[in-house]
């Protein structure tokens, strides 16, 4: 009689953890699925004409961001242009690195001010001050027809 | 008649263990501080209650989020009561959850025979938190949309996975709809199914296990079947026990209504927390984490930078990882706060280093930021012509980005004013062209003719003689 028990709740484990591995599996699976959809690169989103940069000076441009996804929103992205000669260009995401507040660059001390955490970066990217360990993120960038475009997938997802 | 329908009732829906098994059981005497569990639940409820309402107008899609919260705000009867009572209730959550946890520290309420109450407490506490934090995101208010990207960073410095992590999050390759809709699910379903199923386990382990006594309190307690001996000897004793329901459940309760007392003036007075505008990767923001969040923002201020990116991996996996082993790295005999002065020592700590560091954040003297005002000058002083161009090229070179001018503006580097005449003409000069090293300060070089440089060095020189106000 005993070994009927043990055997019934072999089953009735057994029997349960299939089920629940057949519901639970394909479940974890599908929701965790966005961890590891590819990014590819090539990306092209142009922040205008290069032309239309100074020489010497970080301006802001923003950049249509162009998903394609299922809303229209988030749709748009501030970048700074950083024109340093006639075709030298460097493009700052405006994510702080160390922890991606939104940076606003000071055109009078020509700072980049993080408003979180006291991170400071100079013209050139490099960090200054606060817990920063990085310089700021640099799109890849090219030029083609006179406009400048950016590879949105050229930095870390988050940025 | 009644009595019928009441013993029917009684006996229909199986009434009478309930009342024997849970209500009317001895239990050792309670302390007012004791009720912080009871509050707990009833905030909780508050929380289910008031974001069952939410969910009903609240608009879990990206385009619309925003619209749906300043409608259900501004429009809709009383919408403006539930979130402030949504709020403040969750804000009491993080306050009393923080006590009650500190609280069990203290007293070592993780002791045998209470590990598995005190587990579930841990896994509670770590909802509590995911929830506090994922419901200030669905506001999607551009301070949500950068709170989320400060969570992505954290999650992109884990080693191997960081970047795989970030977009299971954010549910693509980029933030999109998909990020709130995520955060939305796992805000109404996934973790509140997480804490209803722990909240049954947690309160029937209290029921079953009890809480921490005062005999277990004074004096040593060397096995959980010592505990039990004990904890049954003073229930019974008619001095140092009482009976759950009315006497334990009214001390509690009390507790719980003032509380709950504080969260309705807080929402009656304060009303809902502030929506920002609409969620936008364009717009210049000075974003901030909920005040409760503001010790982890002062303690993130603080860390150099060879520091910060691990430990914002580190630090809450050595959090959580001391919590969910406590009950393994202490097991001595002692409970209590007089037993245990190390303990009472590190809580106390504890709390210093989080006010301490509330403080810090709510200050923020460690944030520059542009300001196109010039500053000030003090009232019946005159400057003269070169110092008062001094001052408009003092905002226009981004001085006062940093600088504060007697106590006006950021707080980040020197006030002059403080000073007192200790810096001549020249050293000033000397700042200003190439600052020293290690100086948090570009240098200026090329950047002014003579003559701008020589009315800023004036201004600068001047602002010495300021009144420092407090």
């Amino acid at each position: 009689m005993i070994d009927r028990r043990k055997w019934l709740a072999v089953l009735i484990q057994g029997g349960s953890a299939v089920m629940a591995a057949v519901v639970g599996i394909p479940a974890l699976l599908s929701a965790i699925s966005p961890g590891w959809r590819s990014r590819p690169g090539g990306q092209w989103r142009t922040t205008g004409r290069l032309a239309d940069f100074p020489l010497g000076t970080v301006q802001p441009a923003v950049v249509k961001v162009g998903r394609g996804d299922w809303a229209q929103t988030l749709e748009s992205k501030t970048v700074y242009v950083y024109r340093l000669t006639d075709d030298q260009v460097v493009v700052y995401s405006r994510n702080c690195t160390d922890l991606s507040c939104p940076l606003v660059f000071d055109a009078g001390s020509e700072c980049f001010f993080c408003p979180c955490h006291g991170g400071i970066f100079g013209k050139d990217g490099k960090p200054m001050a606060g817990p920063p360990s990085k310089p700021l993120y640099r799109y890849v960038t090219r030029i083609r027809d006179g406009e400048l475009e950016i590879d949105l997938h050229s930095l870390p997802p988050m940025t | 008649m009644a009595g019928k329908v009441r013993e029917w009732v009684i006996d229909r829906f199986g009434l009478q263990p309930i009342y024997d098994k849970v209500l009317n059981r001895r239990v050792p005497r309670a302390h007012w501080y004791s009720g912080d569990g009871s509050t707990l639940l009833a905030l909780l409820g508050i929380q289910v209650v008031t974001g069952a309402v939410l969910a009903l107008t609240y608009s879990p899609a990206a385009d619309s989020a925003y619209q749906s919260v300043v409608y259900l705000t501004e429009q809709q009867t009383l919408g403006w009561f539930i979130r402030g009572l949504h709020y403040w209730s969750a804000g009491a959550m993080m306050v009393v959850v923080t006590f009650h946890l500190l609280r069990q520290i203290l007293l070592a309420g993780y002791k045998s025979p209470r590990e598995g109450t005190w587990l579930t407490g841990v896994v509670l506490f770590l909802c509590i938190l995911l929830m506090a934090y994922t419901g200030y995101l669905l506001r999607w208010d551009e301070r949500a949309i950068h709170g989320i990207r400060v969570m992505l960073h954290m999650l992109v410095r884990v080693p191997l996975i960081g970047e795989s992590l970030v977009m299971l999050v954010q549910g693509g390759p980029d933030i999109g709809p998909a990020t709130l809709t995520r955060l939305y699910g796992f805000h109404v379903l996934v973790v509140p199914l997480t804490m209803f199923l722990m909240v049954a386990f947690h309160v029937y382990l209290v029921v079953v296990r009890g809480t921490i006594t005062q005999a277990e309190r004074t004096q040593l307690v060397h096995s959980a079947e010592e505990q039990k001996q004990l904890y049954d000897e003073e229930k019974e004793s008619p001095e140092r026990g009482e009976t759950f329901f009315p006497v334990t459940v009214f001390k509690s309760g009390l507790t719980a209504t003032l509380v709950i007392g504080v969260v309705i003036a807080l929402t009656v007075i304060l009303g809902p927390s502030k929506l920002f505008a609409e969620a936008n990767l364009t717009e210049a923001s000075i974003p901030s984490e909920e005040w409760w969040f503001w010790w982890l923002s002062g303690m993130i201020a603080l860390l150099p930078p060879a520091v910060a990116p691990w430990f914002v991996v580190i630090f809450p996996l050595a959090v959580f990882g001391f919590l969910f082993l406590l009950p393994l790295l202490d097991r001595g005999p002692a409970r209590g706060v007089r037993n245990r002065p190390l303990w009472a020592a590190l809580v106390v700590i504890v709390v210093i280093i989080l006010l301490g560091l509330t403080d810090y954040r709510r200050r923020s003297t460690f944030t520059g930021w542009p300001e196109s005002e010039p500053p000030p000058v003090p009232v019946g002083m005159t400057l003269p012509p070169d110092a008062e161009r001094g001052r408009i090229l003092f905002a226009q070179y981004g001085c006062n980005s940093c600088h504060p001018v007697a106590g006006h503006g950021r707080k980040f580097a020197v006030d002059f004013a403080s000073l007192q005449g200790q810096m001549s003409r020249d050293k000033i000069r000397e700042y200003i062209l190439q600052p020293p090293a290690g100086v948090k300060m570009p240098s200026y070089q090329g950047r002014l003719d003579d003559d701008q440089l020589t009315a800023l060095v004036e201004f600068c020189h001047v602002v010495q003689t300021f009144p420092l106000q407090p």
